[in-house]
């Protein structure tokens, strides 16, 4: 059992001075599992998250993480992530592409139940056809379900997200699920720099009796207890009640923004506000976006950046007030479907300023000129040869 | 800027504190009409609204009506304490969270699946949530704050309600046994006069004794409870 | 802790409602009650929207007579017809999604084992023959193969009776349901054999006919989970309304299946056959 000693959350997260690493996106993941003082981890293969599970399984054996095994396919991995949580356990699972929509019964559920969980989900194209490289398209699937959903730029995100994760998800006040989310391979299985908290210190435990349902242990009222039984209009139960239930839900989302400023800095993250064009993205296509707008400086012309940390809840006020006297708003996404771009298009006034896309999918990676060549047109720059990458 | 949380009826549908933009109180503060005033302003008008509103009511919840730890024991005394010094209150409880079936006593308790039958029924226009886990208690202050005009309190051992008209944080029997002396400053200030009385108990508590029950007080009904020999039971109602 | 949360706080007992008080006061928490008492004490579950003559909801009532420690019992169910029963009794029940019981067993019962180690809680599982056979096979089959520690009990009323009356995998061959115009195709699913062959250690067959048998039995079944692995109960529950058993009929068409191909069956592991000899040897019952 290796020697940790427990740290107050802000302590950890915002205090604690830091060491410099050169790991992977996986083993970012994992570290940040390490030091969150979880009790249960429950694995099923899949590609590229597979590595995760893999790191947190040897995690356990070295004693950091009380319980772990491989459950037969990912529904049973997470309806058993909900028993777990509802015993009152600190619990953790990842899971990526059809893998995510196989457990997504489950996933979509845990919110309802208030199920307070990290899910990494490290994504992978959705079938079909199958591939196993990056597509975020599965990141869509879960903005409707309720729970939190964070996405990752690079290593150091997923390291700050995971281990914040488990202290925004269980805020009385929240008590939801958090995902993850960061690009398969690109992120997952590339080393970058992560400054990570000492492996000695590790969150509190996780307190059940402090959250806004009873868990279900036998050890608090109400004994005659059935947490969330199926409601519906009838003689004994009014015709709000799932419509209350499901307000309390998306309320929960919209609160877990102050502990999103506090713990993370903020949902949004702006680069060059006085700007008139703007690169939007979130995910390592951010990253791509903050090489575009080197680039652009370089070459004199005023771009900006706006990362976006939160998807869900989503930061319509800020995005909105940034954005208010750009000219061009260029998204640049890892899908077909550009569900950021809706998203901002969605909060925005002047939606015709946004550009959806370049998109690229089913594996590609994004480079810069890509993005660059927005750039151009949209400051009406002609180049004279086209990219060809 | 947020939303004034008014006592309603705010319609078919309720719009969440949290969409309006209410917040929560930071620790030292409450919560009045989704305002975050200081704590003895929310306790006074909390105060003020179960003194001058009809039939004022407590909704004590499982985390104090059981005894699973001695801090729920405490909170419970000094919640007793406070009805105590409220003209006209009642206790009813909510025991547990499950939906009953077939109906609740709405007399007797209170249930966060139908907060509003018991409302109704009682015509309760004041009332004070407390020991409740937040998230029903979240669904029945936003239930009520729909169909009814009662004026909602949470008193809250955890972060506060945007959804009730006053709440309070950080709940502890010293809390409420100040809430308490807030309340007798605030009658006194209206010129009520009230000498402390435990409100009246439980309507559904039986007065008769089992031992002297016997078949024939069920009416009816009896034949169901014993068939005669041989009897097959085919009516149905 | 488990008979703490069960008693009321002082001052609130004349302010309870009155099923709660006797519960506390006439019900089982804390006391060793036979099932020859039912209806002298204050039974766990209340009243519950069931069909007049559900088999089922007799079995789960003679069920919750016969557990061992309900004040640290955790009962899961899932869609179908035996959780209108179970919502309404004094065990914390958990419902989730359809088929999954198994999964959410598994992941609660290691949640309780970390944070009690010393202290038995059982977990058990309801379901019906859809939830658990059909749709939550995969889960169910596993939790036996990793030989999670808990209770299986299969209410098998051999039809989809709560979603108004299909064919499901233990429906007899031949028999007219819906989604099944020309009759069943394929045989009855045999449970109790699969459940042996993945590994539990306890496995009951039985048509409740007899209360005795049937709170022994589940007795039993609850008790081996607790030390030496998965335990399943394979009941015969039948619906009276899909297979049209007029309801004073019903107890007869349940002796006639234990004629047939309900007779009480159990099999054991030789150390859970050992541990109950040492345990009903002494009259005391284990309330550890």
């Amino acid at each position: 059992m290796p020697e940790q000693r427990v740290v107050d959350a802000d302590e950890l997260i915002l205090r604690t001075e830091r060491q410099r690493k050169f790991i992977t996106g996986a083993q970012a993941m994992a570290e940040a599992v390490k030091r969150a003082n979880v009790d249960v981890a429950i694995a099923y293969p899949i590609t590229p998250q597979s590595e995760v599970m893999h790191l947190v399984g040897d995690i356990w054996a070295q004693g950091y993480i009380r319980d772990y095994y491989r459950a037969e396919e990912e529904y049973g991995a997470m309806s058993a992530i909900a028993g777990a949580v509802r015993g009152g356990a600190r619990a953790f699972s990842a899971t990526s592409g059809p893998g995510l929509l196989r457990g997504l019964e489950a996933i979509a559920s845990w919110p309802g139940h208030r199920i307070p969980v990290v899910l990494g989900v490290l994504t992978r194209v959705v079938n079909a056809p199958l591939s196993i490289q990056p597509d975020n398209v599965e990141i869509s699937y879960l903005l409707n379900c309720g729970m939190v959903v964070l996405h990752a730029e690079n290593q150091q995100d997923v390291f700050d997200f995971t281990l914040a994760g488990f202290v925004i998800s269980e805020k009385v006040d929240v008590y939801i699920p958090v995902a993850v989310c960061t690009e398969g391979f690109f992120v997952t299985h590339a080393k970058g720099y992560v400054n990570i908290t000492p492996e000695e210190l590790k969150l509190p435990p996780r307190d059940p009796y402090k959250a806004p349902v009873p868990p279900t242990d036998c050890e608090i009222p109400p004994a005659r207890i059935q947490r969330d039984a199926p409601v519906q209009k009838s003689n004994f139960m009014s015709y709000l009640i799932h419509a209350v239930w499901q307000q309390e839900i998306w309320s929960s989302n919209k609160r877990a923004m102050r502990y999103i400023n506090h713990y993370l800095g903020g949902p949004i993250e702006v680069v060059n506000p006085g700007a008139e064009v703007f690169i939007v993205a979130s995910g390592c296509a951010a990253a791509q976006g903050r090489e575009a707008v080197r680039y652009a400086n370089m070459e004199g012309l005023n771009v900006g950046l706006v990362k976006v940390k939160s998807i869900r809840p989503f930061p319509e006020k800020q995005v909105r007030e940034v954005l208010s006297n750009a000219k061009a708003i260029i998204v640049p996404e890892h899908n077909i479907v550009g569900w950021l771009a809706k998203e901002v298009k969605a909060c925005i006034p002047n939606s015709d300023a946004v550009i959806g896309g370049p998109r690229v999918y089913g594996g590609m990676t994004l480079p810069v000129e890509l993005i660059m060549e927005r750039v151009y047109d949209a400051f009406g720059i002609k180049k004279s040869k086209k990219v060809v990458v | 800027m947020p939303a004034e949380i008014l006592p309603g009826p705010s319609g078919y549908i309720p719009i969440p504190a949290v969409f309006e933009d209410v917040e929560l109180s930071p620790p030292g503060y409450g919560l009045f009409f989704g305002q975050i005033v200081d704590e003895l302003t929310a306790m006074r008008e909390a105060a003020k609204a179960m003194l001058t509103r009809r039939n004022p009511t407590i909704f004590p919840g499982p985390k104090i009506l059981w005894g699973w730890n001695a801090h729920a024991m405490e909170e419970a005394k000094a919640i007793l304490e406070l009805a105590a010094e409220i003209p006209n209150c009642r206790i009813i409880p909510m025991p547990d969270y499950r939906p009953k079936y077939p109906k609740i006593d709405p007399e007797a308790e209170i249930n966060p699946n139908h907060p509003n039958l018991t409302i109704l029924h009682n015509k309760i226009e004041a009332c004070i949530f407390v020991g409740v886990h937040c998230h029903y208690a979240n669904l029945s202050l936003r239930m009520i704050r729909a169909g009814t005009n009662c004026f909602t309190i949470a008193l809250c051992g955890e972060l506060g309600h945007e959804d009730a008209m006053v709440s309070i944080r950080d709940l502890t029997p010293e809390k409420i046994r100040r809430f308490r002396e807030v309340l007798i400053q605030v009658r006194e200030e209206l010129g009520i006069s009230h000498t402390p009385t435990p409100p009246p108990e439980n309507p559904s508590l039986p007065k008769e004794e089992f031992q002297t029950l016997s078949v024939l007080d069920y009416g009816e009904y009896s034949y169901l409870l014993i068939p005669r020999k041989d009897e097959q039971v085919t009516d149905t109602e | 802790m488990g008979l703490e949360y069960v008693r009321i706080s002082p001052g609130f007992e004349r302010y309870m409602p009155k099923d709660y008080v006797d519960l506390v006061q006439y019900g089982q928490f804390g006391k060793e009650v036979d099932i020859q008492q039912l209806g002298q004490f204050k039974e766990l579950v209340e009243e519950h929207p069931m069909c007049a003559g559900c088999f089922m909801a007799y079995f789960i009532r003679v069920f919750y007579a016969a557990l061992p420690k309900p004040e640290d019992t955790i009962v899961i169910g899932t869609a179908g017809c035996a959780r209108l029963a179970l919502s309404q009794a004094a065990v914390p029940f958990i419902y989730g999604n359809y088929g999954d019981t198994n999964a959410v067993a598994s992941g609660l019962k290691r949640a309780l084992k970390i944070r009690f180690p010393n202290k038995p809680k059982d977990v058990v599982v309801i379901a019906g023959d859809g939830g658990l056979i059909d749709i939550g096979f995969g889960m169910t089959m596993h939790s036996w193969f990793r030989r999670e520690n808990f209770t299986t009990i299969m209410v098998d009323n051999e039809v989809y009776g709560n979603t108004g009356g299909q064919e499901s995998g233990m429906s007899p061959k031949g028999v007219q349901l819906k989604m099944a115009p020309k009759g069943k195709q394929f045989e009855k699913i045999n449970a109790v054999e699969l459940a042996k062959t993945a590994g539990c250690v306890y496995v009951a067959k039985l048509s409740p006919t007899n209360p005795k048998r049937i709170a022994k039995t589940v007795r039993r079944a609850v008790l081996a989970a607790r030390e030496f692995g998965p335990t399943f109960i394979h009941a015969y529950t039948s619906c009276n309304i899909e297979y049209s058993i007029p309801t004073e009929k019903v107890l007869e068409d349940a002796r006639k299946r234990e004629k047939q191909d309900f007779g009480f069956y159990e099999w054991m592991t030789d150390e859970v056959k050992e541990f109950f000899e040492e345990l009903e040897r002494s009259p005391q019952e284990v309330k550890t």
